[in-house]
């Protein structure tokens, strides 16, 4: 129905001399959410790395727009694939207009064009261009520096998006405030995302899919729902983590101002 | 203190235009050796954060060079082609070693430093290596090379005065020569102006760090005071070469005689045979003034015959003043530098005795004097028993010091010597606490303290004849320079080379000033 945007061909990959990941064949439809998840070292991070050529598979192919990343230009692939990581990674030397102007820059924008694109993408997730286009990044809150980030990953218009833990060091409403924001973001964009997290619940509310990997493999790989009612017990491990705080999480998104108990 | 600050000031006055090329050499070395520090030690730290294995023996490297002492790094250099010699540019080198571990250490340490999440960052933007080192590791290692950088230009004014040593100039010159005239007022002409300029630079460093922290024009600013420091230095070493390369080089040893008789040498040189001399006086000590003229970073300088033969050749000391003239002149020939003829005086030892006592009692020999003691004396001390002799520890304790004058003289004293300070012993004569000692033949203080050398009629002491040494291919391509030279011989008594090294001593008189007057006095130069 949908073209692919990325796919992984029967991926191995080793760091260090460990292996991984094995033989992960999986694909990411274009406009939809993935969201990889599973335990600590399962490889999702991994996985994610080698969509923009941090890392070559040691097998197997990585296929962005039909075509394998090592017939890709690295420095070309990555320019249009957006990446946000937990706390965000901005540049601490430069302002906030300058971290979102980076990649913009690079590809010769001119001044003008790069000025009102920063300002449009501050109003697009959240942040006031007059106040925050000036500051620098120790200067912003947690979910500001996110929301920042996210904003530079979008800078130059990328179809895909690669998000490695991007709310992982957030409190609890401020992670919920950012996929209430994320969700609107999506429904006017619709990238092509690839979202690793730990959160089995997040995953559930953001994604699409649900890719499931365990020590290296792909255990699962469908709609939340269907992952939800997985009879594998890795799943259901992973699941029963997570399903208390779920409903609470929910609510959070809805009416960020409400009192919560930790379960 | 008072007196000694006006002092100071007395003496910046009179010496200001020398002052400010002093300054000005220290600057220029400083600043590029720093610059060429910088230009080696930023790319190797920058390879040697790239790659860990590396960075250990590039550090350890760095680290063992610069325990090497200062004064033995500059003699190491002096013997080695191209790098060594005297002069700016071995001392260039040798500050060179001393700044790169600095700046090495403290590019290693800043990048290093990046947090690894924003380089990842900038790679998977799409940032080409080159791109994230200018755009996001350098900006953010920044501050620490500026802090490696104020460390190195510190560690650098400080080892810059040593650079004085090896004929480099700078404000070591002072240093050097207050060490040696035991003026303090000299020393601290050079070293507080030196500490001045330690602290100036790191504070315009330390605002370049403030700059540099501002976040994003902070490499632009950098490299503007980067370009600006670059330029002065560019001036500092366009002033110097436009004073042209001078036909002979003349250098001397760091005490106020060596000074004065590189000057007569410089001056005799320019004015007969109308030839470009350039001044290295000032150089640390009979080896690297030796050393210099064997490698060519001088031409001349004035020597003494025993001190060549015992310190250079290492002969046992003589007394015979023309066997030890043709000795060393057989020796000196075997390397390629001529002896020039005697100047004219002999700086040895020289027993003094108060003028109006020898006036009084006829004494104008050492002999005389020990006859004086002998019983049954010929004439006699009003109280002879209270006659006291005072030396310096050295001359006390050597063979070829009291002891072996006492048993070449018969001389006896009815009181033991007494130990003094060398620089007191001369006024301690002039007001009776002492009647004889042992002093400098050429010492300024003889004449204007009314004392009074008795004769070493039996040649017992060893004999340091002033006598010009030369490079002898350098006195064949210039004649008339070799001739200049010759036309002092004889001509500098000790009692003018006493009245020269008052001058500058003890009238505070500028070198170049007292030795024009001699000059012009003894008549025949142009």
């Amino acid at each position: 129905m949908t073209e692919t945007a990325v796919q992984f061909a029967d991926v191995s990959a080793s760091r260090g001399g460990r292996v991984v990941l094995r033989r992960v064949s999986l694909s990411v439809s274009a406009g939809q959410t993935v969201a990889l998840v599973g335990r600590s070292g399962s490889g999702k991070t991994t996985l994610l790395r080698l969509v923009n050529r941090l890392l070559d598979p040691d097998r197997g192919d990585v296929l962005v727009d039909g075509r394998s990343t090592r017939s890709w230009d690295p420095i070309e692939l990555r320019r249009r694939t957006g990446y946000v990581i937990q706390e965000a990674g901005l540049f601490p030397h430069v302002t906030v207009a300058d971290n979102i102007a980076t990649v913009p820059r690079l590809l010769g924008w001119s001044a003008e064009r790069v000025a009102a694109r920063v300002d449009e993408l501050l109003s697009l997730v959240g942040l006031e261009p007059e106040l925050y286009r000036g500051r620098w990044p120790d200067e912003l809150s947690g979910g500001q520096r996110q929301r920042a980030g996210l904003a530079r990953a979008l800078a130059a218009d990328p179809p895909l998006l690669l998000m490695d833990e991007p709310f992982g060091a957030l409190d609890p409403i401020t992670k919920g405030e950012l996929h209430a924001e994320f969700q609107r973001v999506q429904q006017t964009l619709h990238r092509s995302v690839i979202l690793v997290t730990h959160d089995m619940a997040e995953a559930c509310a953001l994604a699409d899919q649900i890719a499931v990997l365990h020590e290296g493999e792909l255990i699962a790989c469908d709609t939340p729902g269907n992952v939800r009612a997985s009879n594998d017990a890795r799943v259901r491990t992973l699941m029963a983590a997570v399903r208390l705080t779920t409903s609470a999480k929910a609510s959070a998104v809805k009416k960020p101002d409400t009192t919560w108990v930790q379960p | 203190m008072g007196s000694t600050m006006n002092e100071l000031l007395a003496f910046i006055a009179s010496h200001r235009a020398e002052m400010a090329t002093r300054l000005s050499e220290h600057v220029v070395l400083v600043a590029a050796s720093t610059a060429i520090a910088a230009a080696i030690g930023i790319p190797m730290g920058v390879v040697a954060a790239r790659r860990p294995s590396w960075s250990r023996p590039i550090v350890g490297f760095a680290n063992l060079a610069q325990t090497i002492p200062s004064l033995a790094l500059f003699g190491f250099l002096i013997p080695l082609p191209l790098i060594g010699g005297i002069g700016t540019r071995t001392a260039l080198v040798a500050l060179t070693v001393y700044a790169v571990l600095p700046i090495l250490r403290s590019t290693i340490t800043g990048l290093q430093g990046v947090p690894p999440a924003v380089v990842e960052c900038a790679v998977a933007m799409g940032l080409t290596p080159r791109q994230v080192l200018q755009q996001v590791e350098w900006p953010l290692a920044l501050p620490s090379i500026v802090s490696g950088l104020r460390v190195a230009v510190v560690i650098g004014v400080g080892t810059a005065t040593i650079a004085s040593a090896i004929g480099a100039g700078g404000l070591g010159d002072y240093i050097f020569r207050g060490l040696a005239m035991v003026d303090p007022t000299v020393i601290l002409a050079g070293a507080l102006p030196a500490a001045m300029l330690a602290l100036a630079a790191d504070a315009a460093l330390a605002a370049a760090g403030q700059l540099a922290d501002r976040r994003r024009r902070a490499t632009r600013h950098v490299v503007v005071l980067a370009l600006v420091a670059a330029l002065a230095v560019a001036i500092g070493l366009s002033g110097r070469s436009a004073a042209g390369r001078a036909d002979l080089v003349i250098g001397s040893k760091n005490f106020t005689e060596q000074v004065v008789l590189g000057e007569l040498m410089a001056q005799v040189i320019e004015r007969q045979a109308g030839l470009k001399v350039e001044r290295r006086l000032n150089l640390g000590g009979t080896a690297i003034a030796h050393e210099a003229l064997l490698s060519g970073g001088i031409d001349v300088y004035v020597e003494y015959t025993g001190t060549s033969l015992t310190a250079i050749f290492n002969e046992p000391p003589a007394a015979d003043s023309e066997a030890v003239f043709q000795m060393v002149r057989d020796r000196y020939a075997a390397v390629g530098v001529t002896l020039m003829p005697r100047l004219g005086f002999n700086n040895t030892f020289a027993i003094l005795v108060r003028g109006e006592d020898a006036k009084r009692l006829g004494w104008k020999t050492v002999s005389d004097l020990a006859a004086a003691f002998r019983s049954p004396p010929t004439v006699r001390l009003k109280a002879d028993a209270t006659f006291k002799a005072g030396f310096g520890y050295e001359f006390l304790e050597r063979p070829d010091g009291f002891k072996g004058l006492s048993a070449a003289y018969g001389l006896q004293f009815a009181q033991a010597p007494r130990v003094m300070d060398l620089n007191l012993i001369y006024r301690a004569l002039a007001a009776g606490e002492i009647d004889v000692t042992a002093g400098d033949a050429t010492s300024g203080l003889i004449e204007t303290l009314g004392l009074t050398v008795l004769d070493d009629d039996r040649r017992y002491f060893p004999v340091y004849d002033a006598v010009p040494v030369a490079r002898a291919s350098v006195m064949r391509q210039y004649p008339a320079a070799a001739a200049a030279i010759r036309s002092l011989a004889g001509r500098v008594s000790a009692a003018d080379m006493r009245r020269m090294n008052f001058a500058v001593d003890g009238e505070k008189q500028d070198p170049a000033v007292v030795v024009r007057a001699f000059l012009d006095r003894i008549g025949g130069f142009k």
